[in-house]
């Protein structure tokens, strides 16, 4: 589950010169996936810093357990629910990433936090 | 059209919410599950969290095709808010209330 | 508590429709409510890096990207606008009631005309493994990378050559990703040439009359095959063709957004040449509910330039409905109707005008 997969080249991940684009302003901050430890940038969805990591897989479907990732990226498709800080069915794909969020892969349709 | 669903596998994903398959959906028609809401209520297929959005076009295609009409004559399934999931909290909380 | 928030008029959606809809609706004279799901204006402009064609009142030369800016300026200077944003509209009822919710709360809208520019949505379509991780939509993929600056992937095979496929196959060049091929299933090349040529001068081959029939990879796409079609679409046994790449981009269309449209009762049609289900309308962009207008991708899908265009039209119809009018809004209202004419009179207009067409009530105006 939620293995590191993918051959993106890390240098390549994120664009620094491009001919009409300045990405150069954001803040670097650090989150957890499944308990490592990663870097993304904040306010960026968290598939997005996910995908600059190398992490695609971002659940397993709960009736057939294939491996999904995002699909839509803009909130339609829900191919892309995570636990994000034990909330389950999080759309991560739009959801900004913030300081110290802890990610994680949903088991099935997920467990409800119980306070 | 690279949707024509006429040679294509019976295990190819319809529905991504609920993993619903092409072949799943050929053997509801073929029992008889000839409109969306039914095969909707008997398979989950775009019941899911994306409400229909992602397959709902694929279903009515397989049906025109099974059934031998037109996209346009396929009956669409009633269309209910909320529109996306809602939190239980939102729901409980309901109208303003902080 | 019940909180039941009268407006003149709520616009649903604040893409390029939408943002031209409202300001019209402001102009007017309306109290106007501009609510979208995202937390900053602009659907899915936000991500056109290419600069518009067209006329320059539809900002023709300006990137899209610079677009929803010019809008939210005066929008938030207006004293009759009021936005809401991270707002989704879930439900609208016989009552005329629009319900919507922020992820804490509900909220009640009581608006005497509602402008729905929802947009439209990725069209998915059926290959082996096509729910593989690395099998994007197009806009998925424009999105990770124009506006988070994420690329896809090392290598993408593009499927549809529309406009979407051959500019967003451009901006992975730009973006320095290695574009695999563009297949398209139709004989010719969807999109305008001057899009296509770029991509034929930067060497990626356009193979038309191809379809995807698998995705390949365990846990992700690692490679995909293709093969030719026949006249009916058919993948033809014996041309199977892999392709190695690492992301899988499906352009092969978008459907308008129209849930809302439904729940408001709106006759609706079938009408393939606008993308799907779109609401039956008259020449002023009212819907068959006469309290209900559409404007943009929801009400058949275009592009950017005509959704400003038929966002503005909207608004100052739904306004003027109520009463309220802007000085010279006639003069204003057929200089919008001829703008859009020319720019469905350009190549990909001819599909474009027989769907308008078909979803236009007899005569253009409602009994």
């Amino acid at each position: 589950m939620g293995r590191f997969t993918g051959g993106l080249r890390p240098s390549k991940v994120r664009l620094k010169d491009h001919p009409i684009l300045d990405f150069s302003a954001g803040q670097e901050v650090a989150f957890t996936f499944d308990g490592k430890k990663l870097k993304g940038i904040d306010g960026e969805p968290i598939a997005a810093a996910l995908h600059a990591n190398g992490v695609r897989v971002l659940r397993h479907s709960p009736v057939s357990g294939r491996a999904r990732g995002f699909f839509c990226a803009i909130g339609n498709c829900s191919s892309c629910l995570m636990t994000v800080d034990g909330v389950p069915n999080v759309r991560v794909c739009t959801e900004p990433l913030r300081e110290g969020m802890v990610v994680e892969t949903q088991k099935g349709h997920g467990q409800l936090p119980i306070d | 059209m690279t949707d024509r669903p006429e040679r294509i596998d019976d295990d190819v994903i319809v529905c991504r919410c609920e993993d619903v398959t092409l072949g799943d959906i050929r053997r509801l028609i073929a029992n008889g599950y000839h409109t969306i809401d039914e095969i909707k209520r008997i398979s989950r297929a775009g019941m899911g969290q994306c409400q229909g959005r992602t397959c709902r076009h694929l279903i009515a295609r397989e049906l025109a095709t099974a059934l031998g009409v037109s996209v346009e004559e396929v009956e669409m399934p009633t269309f209910r808010p909320p529109t996306r999931p809602v939190l239980l909290s939102t729901i409980a909380r309901g109208e303003g209330d902080e | 508590m019940n909180l039941l928030k009268e407006v003149d008029i709520a616009v649903i959606g604040a893409g390029p429709a939408g943002l031209a809809a409202a300001l019209a609706c402001a102009e007017a004279g309306a109290s106007t409510l501009l609510i979208d799901a995202n937390d900053v204006p602009g659907g899915q402009l936000v991500k056109q890096t290419h600069k518009f064609f067209g006329s320059e009142r539809q900002h023709a030369g300006t990137r899209g990207i610079q677009i929803p800016e010019l809008f939210a300026k005066k929008l938030v200077e207006h004293p009759n606008v009021e936005t809401m944003w991270d707002t989704t509209a879930s439900g609208y009822y016989d009552s005329g009631e629009l319900v919507v919710e922020d992820g804490k709360r509900f909220i009640k809208i009581l608006p005497k005309r509602l402008i729905v520019s929802t947009g439209a949505s990725e069209r998915f379509v059926l290959f082996e493994n096509n729910d593989l991780p690395g099998v994007y939509g197009a806009g998925a993929v424009q999105t990770l990378m124009n506006v988070y600056g994420v690329v896809p992937g090392d290598r993408v095979l593009m499927v549809g050559s529309g406009n979407i496929g051959l500019i967003v196959s451009y901006q992975l060049i730009q973006a320095g990703v290695d574009v695999a091929a563009v297949i398209e299933a139709a004989p010719c090349i969807g999109g305008y040439l001057v899009h296509a040529a770029k991509l034929r001068r930067a060497g990626v081959p356009i193979l038309t009359s191809h379809t995807i029939v698998a995705a390949h990879g365990e846990e992700c796409v690692t490679g995909a095959t293709i093969a030719k079609v026949d006249e009916k679409w058919q993948a033809i046994p014996g041309t199977e063709c892999e392709i190695e790449c690492d992301v899988i981009c499906l352009a092969v269309g978008l459907m308008p957004l129209v849930d809302i449209l439904w729940q408001a009762g709106c006759e609706m049609k079938y009408v393939p040449e606008l993308g799907g289900h779109v609401p039956v309308r008259d020449d002023n962009m009212r819907t068959s509910n006469p309290n209900v207008y559409v404007a943009g991708d929801s009400g058949g899908v275009e592009e950017a330039s005509s959704a400003m265009i038929t966002g503005e039209i909207a608004g100052i119809s739904a306004a003027e409905s109520l009463g309220l009018k802007a000085p010279e809004a006639d003069a204003r209202l057929a200089q919008l109707k001829a703008d859009l004419a020319a720019i469905r009179s350009g190549p990909a207009g001819e599909k474009i005008c027989a769907g308008v067409c078909r979803a236009t009530v007899c005569g253009g105006v409602w009994e």
